[in-house]
Formats: C-alpha cells, sequence, structure tokens
C-alpha cells in the first residue's frame, strides 16, 4: 500500500491540475473535457462501458492465451532445434514489424462483420513477439555453473531441462508475458477501429468521437486504461506466485 | 616430456585401501581453438593423488588448474592423454558419480530451498524423497545451517551458500571431493572457517580432495601435497609435500613449518628450485 502512496497522490494532483486547466482556462469541451465531465460521462453510460470492457476484454484475453502458447510452443522449440530457430526468429521479428492498422481491415474482411475472431487473430499476432523473444532468450540462458553442475550428474537432456532451464527460463517468460498484457488489450482496442462486430470498447470511441459526445469518448479511453492496467496487475500478480523465491528477505 | 615435470611423485604409505590412487593423469594435453589460434592451456601433465589424501593445485591465472580439475571431472575432454579416477575412465568415473564436486560460485538453483539443493543430485538419482531429505538434513547440520533447510539460497550469504555447494557436493558420500576455488570469493574470517569445517569432514569421511585454488597460505594448510604449476603451456612446475602437525587452527596457522612451507610453493611459483621431499 505505501508503494502505491506516491503514484496516487501524483494521479490525483495531475487530475486536480487539468480540472483547474479546464475550468479556469474556459477550454472547450470538444478540446478537452475536465475529470468531473468524464467522470460523469462514464456514470452515465456504466453499464454500456461494462460491456464493451467485457467484449474487448474477451478478445485481449482469447488472443494473448493464444499468442503466448504459440510463442511458448515456437521459443521451445527454438531453444532445441537449431535448425527451428534459424526459421521461427525471423518469422517472430516479422509478426512484430506488422502494423495492426494494416491487418485489422484485411482480417475483418476475410472473416465478417459478425466475428470477433479478426480482433482476436490481430491480438494473437500482436503478443507472439514479446513472449517469443524474452522466452526463447530465457530458454538460451543456462548459469554455466549449473550446465557443468548437470554434466557432472550425468544428468540428461531432459532432467536439464526440467531442472535448470524451464525454472531459470520462467522470470524471463513473465517479462514477456507482462509487456503483452497490456499491449493485448491495446491491440483489441485499436483493431477495432478498422470495421468487424462494433460491441468494444474501441469501436465505442469512434462512435462518440463522430458524435461529438467527447466526455462518453473520454469515459470509454478510460475504461480501456483500465482494462489494460488490469491485465497488467493480473500477469504481475501471475508472476509473483509462479516465482515466489525472486522476493525472499534475506536471512542475514 | 619436460624435466621439469615432477613424477607421479613418492607413492603414498601403504595403508590398507592404498592400492590404485584416487586420481592418476598421463601424459595429459590441453589445447583450445580459440579466435587467435590454438591455445595449450596443459602440456604433458602428470598427476597421482592417493586416495584420502588432500592435495592442492596451485598457479597463476591461466596456469590451467581449473581446466585440469575440470578433465579430472570429465567435464572437458582431452586432447591426449590418460585421465583414471578411481581406476576406471573419467568418463566412466562421472557416469557412476564417483567424485562431487564444488565451484567458486556455490552455482545453488535460487528457486528449490536450500534443502531441495542438497537433495539435487539424490533426487536425479532416484533416491526416493523420504530418504533423500533425511540426507539433505543431516548434511546441512553437519555444515552448520540445519535451520536454514527451508530458506532460499538468494536469502543467504557468500559463505554460507557455498556452505550449501559442498553439502550438495557431499550428498552421495563420494570418495572424491573435486573443488576449484569453492572459497575464493569469501572474506578471510569465513574462509578460514569453512577451510576447518572442509577438514575435519575430509578426514572424518576418509574422503580424497583435488583441490584448486590460488592462495598460498589456503594451498599449504589444507594440504598433505601443494602441485605448483606454471603458466601458458600449464606444466606441473614442482611438487611441495606438506607435512604440518596435524589438528586445525591457529596453532598450525602460526607454526614455524607452515611458514616454512608457504615460503616453498612461493618459491615454487616464482620459479626457484625446491627442496625436494620437505618431509619435516
Amino acid at each position: 500500500m505505501r508503494r502505491l502512496a506516491a503514484p496516487l497522490a501524483v494521479a490525483v494532483l495531475f487530475l486536480a491540475a487539468w480540472q483547474a486547466l479546464v475550468v479556469l482556462g474556459r477550454v472547450a469541451s470538444y478540446v478537452l473535457p475536465s475529470p468531473l465531465a468524464i467522470v460523469a460521462a462514464l456514470a452515465q453510460v456504466w453499464t454500456p462501458v461494462l460491456e464493451a470492457a467485457r467484449a474487448s476484454g474477451a478478445n485481449a484475453l482469447v488472443g494473448l492465451v493464444a499468442g503466448s502458447l504459440l510463442a511458448l510452443v515456437a521459443a521451445a522449440l527454438a531453444a532445441r532445434v537449431r535448425v527451428l530457430d534459424h526459421v521461427l526468429t525471423p518469422l517472430a521479428a516479422a509478426s512484430g514489424a506488422m502494423p495492426i492498422v494494416a491487418l485489422a481491415p484485411i482480417f475483418a474482411t476475410m472473416f465478417g462483420a459478425t466475428s470477433s475472431l479478426p480482433r482476436r487473430l490481430v491480438v494473437t499476432l500482436v503478443v507472439f513477439l514479446p513472449v517469443f523473444v524474452n522466452a526463447l532468450r530465457g530458454l538460451r540462458q543456462v548459469d554455466p555453473v549449473h550446465a557443468e553442475l548437470m554434466r557432472s550428474y550425468a544428468a540428461g537432456g531432459w532432467a536439464t531441462t526440467r531442472v535448470v532451464r524451464l525454472p531459470g527460463a520462467l522470470p524471463h517468460v513473465f517479462t514477456g508475458l507482462r509487456l503483452a498484457a497490456s499491449t493485448s488489450v491495446i491491440a483489441a482496442v485499436v483493431a477495432e477501429y478498422f470495421g468487424g462486430l462494433q460491441d468494444g470498447l474501441g469501436s465505442r470511441i469512434t462512435s462518440a468521437a463522430s458524435n461529438s459526445a467527447y466526455p462518453r469518448a473520454w469515459a470509454y479511453v478510460t475504461a480501456a486504461c483500465a482494462l489494460g492496467l488490469l491485465f497488467y496487475a493480473a500477469a504481475l500478480a501471475l508472476e509473483r506466485a509462479a516465482t515466489p523465491w525472486r522476493r525472499a528477505p534475506v536471512v542475514r | 616430456m619436460s624435466p621439469s615435470t615432477a613424477a607421479p611423485a613418492t607413492p603414498g604409505p601403504a595403508g590398507p585401501g592404498a592400492t590404485t590412487p584416487m586420481v592418476e593423469v598421463r601424459g595429459l594435453t590441453q589445447r583450445f581453438a580459440t579466435a587467435g589460434g590454438t591455445v595449450t592451456a596443459l602440456d604433458g601433465v602428470d598427476l597421482a593423488v592417493e586416495r584420502g589424501r588432500f592435495v592442492s593445485l596451485i598457479g597463476p591465472s591461466g596456469c590451467g588448474k581449473s581446466t585440469l580439475l575440470r578433465v579430472v571431472a570429465d567435464l572437458i575432454t582431452p586432447t591426449s592423454g590418460q585421465v583414471l579416477v578411481g581406476g576406471r575412465s573419467a568418463a566412466a568415473a562421472r557416469r557412476e558419480q564417483d567424485y562431487g564436486i564444488a565451484f567458486q560460485s556455490a552455482g545453488l538453483l535460487e528457486w528449490r530451498t536450500v534443502a531441495r539443493n542438497v537433495e539435487l543430485p539424490l533426487e536425479l538419482h532416484g533416491v526416493g524423497r523420504r530418504e533423500r531429505r533425511a540426507r539433505a538434513l543431516e548434511l546441512l547440520q553437519l555444515v552448520g545451517l540445519g535451520d536454514v533447510a527451508g530458506a532460499r539460497p538468494s536469502q543467504l550469504s557468500g559463505g554460507m551458500q557455498q556452505r550449501v555447494a559442498i553439502a550438495r557436493a557431499l550428498a552421495e558420500s563420494p570418495p572424491l571431493l573435486l573443488m576449484d576455488e569453492p572459497f575464493g570469493a569469501l572474506d578471510e574470517m569465513t574462509r578460514e572457517r569453512l577451510q576447518d569445517e572442509l577438514l575435519g569432514i575430509a578426514a572424518a569421511a576418509g574422503t580424497t580432495v583435488l583441490f584448486v585454488t590460488h592462495s598460498i597460505p589456503e594451498a599449504v594448510y589444507l594440504s598433505d601435497r601443494v602441485v605448483v604449476m606454471s603458466a601458458r603451456p600449464g606444466r606441473i612446475a614442482a611438487v611441495v609435500d606438506v607435512d604440518l602437525p596435524r589438528g586445525t587452527g591457529t596453532d598450525v596457522r602460526e607454526a614455524p613449518e607452515f611458514f616454512a612451507r608457504v615460503t616453498d610453493v612461493r618459491e615454487a611459483l616464482r620459479g626457484a628450485p625446491v627442496r625436494a621431499g620437505a618431509s619435516a
């Protein structure tokens, strides 16, 4: 809790300054609505916000899980088989270079406007790279002392993987997952800007903005931020649960 | 073979069980291919370590002492020469777990508790859960860490971590202990305490120890015999037999014989001829 105090104080100060700027500076609401106006709009459209967040959140989650699983399998293969490494690593880099803005409309056309699949595919692609790169780095890095130790034990490849390689890779894997978690929400929301099913936060933001309902648009943006934070926090909680040794207090 | 290479030395006391040496290295040459060409790390090394003896390898950095230890451990395959551990090939000895090994870095698995680190070799070799836990706790008691069995390695000081690594090396009661500067990163106080503990443990179990160090006093204090190596290509320059009044602690560390042997080793390192044997 104490660690949260400082960032919370900064956030409150920031919001207060924003409110003062809008009210005292007479900024037009279509330029920048005040935080209180956004909160009021949020309260007004609370139910649709929740529904849209649920839709976008489901897309982000499905894409995140699918992309991460694919990336982990690919990283495991690339770490194990050199030929696959040469094939998969450039492909992964290419997947990272593919712009969402280019893919989203193409997928929407391919799968139709009634399917959630296009947005989930976009998320899957976006998630793949950070998880793949970090997992592969983790799987490749075996402490030389551990490698010698396992050899001295005459331990085979699988025993070494199970005992040293996989647990050693976990912190790296979770770094990738943490990066991917918030990226997945951004990708899910942004993918909605380019057609397809209109049930998520992204499409609500565009439609509110095109109706000049700026506080409402900001209310959906706020929900998108909250959703991204939720995903990040969940990934962090998972990381802490899976790697308890990284926070152990020092005995002496 | 160069004349400076010491012979496998005077055979050990022909006590019971002292048949074949624990470690026997003959004509060992080790070359590594590097970007700048081939480096000869070891050149025609002969070494014999009798059972129950404590032998140290000492020399300047790059003299190949760690390489020699790794060849004995079959972590490196020699370019040429013969290595026997307990009368069989180094590879067979490794497969049969004839040695325990400890490195300068404790090399504990940080995600395992202290006890599960000690259990690691037992676990890999199929010892049952209850049995290996009992053995780990017994060993942790032995190295004075009975109370931190459930802690994580990152919670321990460097000296404590190194104790855990020694306990792990002893887990399967190996007849041979290979140690590569295990106390190199520790402060002097901790180092001396661990030296005494190691001597006690090795003597109690009759374990043969091959110990790499770059500390002259450490080599002299611990060893029955100090093998002095010269740098690039690594050769055995001299062998200094140490015959200190056994028993441990300051009595020995401050004895005139101790300083005499320290001087012998230091001069051998500098390349001066050593009074052979020195069995005072």
